[in-house]
């Protein structure tokens, strides 16, 4: 065999060995994913089973349910679930709506202006950033309570405190508004418009993903809070929202005998709309995040 | 009339760097000045402060007679064509256009013979449904263009706006825009920092370096008598040979000796010399690559150079030499004034003679780096 064939095949046999070595790292990558997904899906799909679950309400040793229907949710409209779903829909709504406004204006001042102290703004919401909001609750608690904003009229209350601290959400935000070139603000002002008018007709139209990913990250918000929910609630059954009330009928071992598969229908049903909503809108979620993040 | 006066202004940003210093100038009504300099030197800053979307830090900026150091962008009549282009993505090119007029509530039929008109001229009709991103870097200039004519303004800004474009598409574009000016007839100020542009567009040009104004005049006056060093360097391509000699005065002629070879300053130098009574002394120099010519050997004036790199431009030579003493010049030969012969020992290494009259020289202070003839 002359000595160019042999460098062929030596060169072949390296070729083939990459391949195959992608190919195990590939395998196991994948067999890893498998193994993750299934971890997370797992407990979603016992939930949604067992909500369909009619031969008993209370938590069995099986997953698959022997009998199947809809009882669990028909029943959840008898009891207080949907005035907890109104609760929640509601706070979600209008801090959804306030949040991302004042989140947009934010970022877009940020973004476009310079003034005194902003850096030194920035960084004051920076640090205030990382101290937890559980440290605030028991203050918060005690303003609320004596402005009558708890128990049976926790939702003022509630709006107010998760659209209080808006503001400093601003990071991604203003991160994706770095990315629209500042000479469209420039060019937009030279043919007439009104920094509002710059800011509603060229900066929110090209700014779509951002402006959905506010929206949905401010409505996911008061829509799973649970922590402060409870605690502003004082577990008056009219001032829950829905993670507070579903957590309610586990409270004790007699009301989780009576109560578990219609806590996992109720369980099915806060979580279906935020499902579909983040199905139908993840492609501008993602932009959204990712855009911001390139600039930060 | 749409005349622009800047007395005084100034620029200095929050860092207390100074960015224009002093800047003064007047701009007749209808005139096409060019700012021109390196990176830098502070023109985009200056036509900023004229559009209004730089703050002014000293000093009044005059459109019309009129103050504006306080008005916002949109009340100063004014049209700007970025380097970018900055046009809208998410709108149509006929939205783009009509952006300005719908803003001012202009009716729609107006907008439509407008809009129209101005795509018609830049010849951009047939693009006027498509966004922005289907558009190549001219046709978008075009659509640039077209938002700033359909204003009226009484004076047009344009910073930098062939940068981003490749060669042979700039220089299709400078010639649109010249024959854009005969048709728009009004005031235009552009920035740019290519010497060739700033050349060929301007009726006058502004030479800036480092926030300061080097020299105010027409093309010509820039070229044939640039105020100092840094105007003569930078106006001309290739740029120009500059070398300190020494200047002497014999007889009431004046002499240089650069590279060891004696040349009489006659002509037209030799008597501005004469007139502004310069001195004999150290000097810098200058000759342009152009007016270097060729020699024979033992000619009166030749001087010895060796061909480093010959650069093949087409209809001319750049021929890069360097003297005895290792001073590089560059020097402009056209290639149909060499024979066969000649051309085929343009090789690296091979021996030539130049010389050059005494009616294109420049002197230059060695000092100051002034013109010592203006």
């Amino acid at each position: 065999m002359s000595n160019e064939n042999i460098a062929e095949l030596e060169k072949r046999k390296r070729g083939m060995g990459l391949k195959a070595s992608a190919r195990l790292s590939n395998t196991i990558i994948y067999i890893l994913l498998v193994v993750i997904s299934i971890i997370w899906i797992i407990p979603f799909l016992c939930i949604v089973l067992q909500s369909f679950r009619v031969e008993s309400t209370w938590k069995v040793g099986y997953v698959i349910p022997q009998q199947w229907g809809f009882d669990n949710y028909v029943k959840l409209w008898s009891t207080n679930f949907p005035r907890w779903y109104l609760n929640t829909f509601v706070i979600a709504l209008v801090v959804a709506v306030v949040q991302t406004l004042i989140v947009l204006c934010m970022s877009y001042t940020l973004s476009r202006f310079r003034f005194k102290m902003r850096a030194g703004l920035m960084r004051f919401m920076l640090i205030l950033g990382m101290f937890p909001g559980m440290l605030a609750m028991i203050i918060l608690y005690r303003v609320l309570d004596d402005l009558g904003m708890t128990g049976e009229n926790m939702l003022p209350g509630l709006i107010l405190v998760y659209v209080a601290s808006s503001g400093m959400g601003y990071y991604v935000s203003k991160g994706f508004f770095d990315t629209i070139p500042k000479s469209l603000d420039e060019a937009a002002r030279i043919d007439g418009a009104t920094r509002a008018q710059v800011l509603t007709k060229i900066i929110l139209p090209l700014a779509k993903p951002i402006v959905i990913y506010t929206i949905l990250t401010a409505f996911m918000g008061p829509w799973g809070d649970f922590v402060f929910a409870r605690y502003v609630s004082q577990l008056k059954p009219l001032g829950m929202n829905v993670a507070v009330g579903l957590q309610s009928w586990l409270a004790t071992d007699t009301m989780t005998h009576d109560y578990y598969t219609l806590f996992c229908a109720g369980g099915v049903v806060v979580a279906l709309p935020v499902a579909i909503l983040f199905m139908c809108l993840q492609k501008y979620y993602v932009e959204g995040v990712t855009g911001g993040a390139v600039k930060g | 009339m749409a005349s622009v006066k800047l007395t005084k202004v100034k620029k200095i940003y929050d860092n207390n760097v100074v960015a224009v210093h002093d800047f003064d100038l007047d701009i007749k009504d209808k005139e096409f000045v060019v700012f021109v300099g390196p990176s830098g030197c502070g023109k985009s800053t200056t036509l900023r402060m004229i559009a209004g979307l730089e703050e002014i830090s000293e000093g009044t900026i005059e459109i019309d007679g009129e103050v504006v150091n306080d008005l916002q962008p949109k009340d100063r009549g004014i049209a700007m064509v970025f380097q970018n282009y900055a046009l809208y993505p998410h709108m149509t090119v006929y939205d783009n256009i009509a952006f300005s007029l719908r803003l001012q509530k202009v009716p729609e039929d107006v907008i439509y013979e407008k809009v129209t008109n101005a795509a018609e001229i830049l010849g951009i009709t047939e693009y006027l449904l498509r966004k922005p991103r289907a558009l190549s870097g001219g046709q978008r200039q075009r659509v640039a263009i077209g938002r700033a004519m359909v204003r009226n303004s009484k004076v047009f800004l344009m910073d930098e706006p062939l940068s981003n474009l490749d060669a042979k598409l700039r220089n299709q574009m400078r010639a649109e825009i010249i024959l854009l000016r005969q048709k728009l007839d009004t005031t235009f100020i552009y920035v740019t920092h290519d010497q060739t542009e700033a050349m060929t567009l301007a009726d006058r040009i502004v030479i800036m370096k480092d926030g300061y104004i080097m020299q105010v005049g027409t093309p010509e006056e820039c070229f044939d008598m640039p105020n100092n060093l840094f105007v003569a360097e930078f106006i001309g391509a290739p740029k120009m040979n500059v070398l300190k000699t020494e200047l002497s005065q014999e007889g009431g002629k004046y002499f240089v000796k650069p590279f060891g070879v004696k040349l009489e300053v006659d002509g037209v130098k030799g008597d501005m010399l004469k007139e502004k009574k310069v001195p004999a002394g150290e000097v810098i120099l200058g000759v342009r690559p152009e007016h270097i010519v060729l020699a024979k050997e033992g000619e009166p004036g030749a001087i010895p150079v060796v061909l480093e790199v010959n650069e093949m431009m087409g209809s001319e030579l750049h021929l890069h030499v360097y003297t005895e003493d290792g001073t590089r010049l560059i020097v402009r030969v056209p290639t149909i004034d060499l024979t066969h012969e000649q051309r085929e020992n343009m090789v690296n290494g091979h021996k030539l003679f130049i010389t050059f009259e005494g009616k294109v020289m420049h002197f230059f202070d060695p000092e100051s780096e002034k013109n010592l003839l203006v």
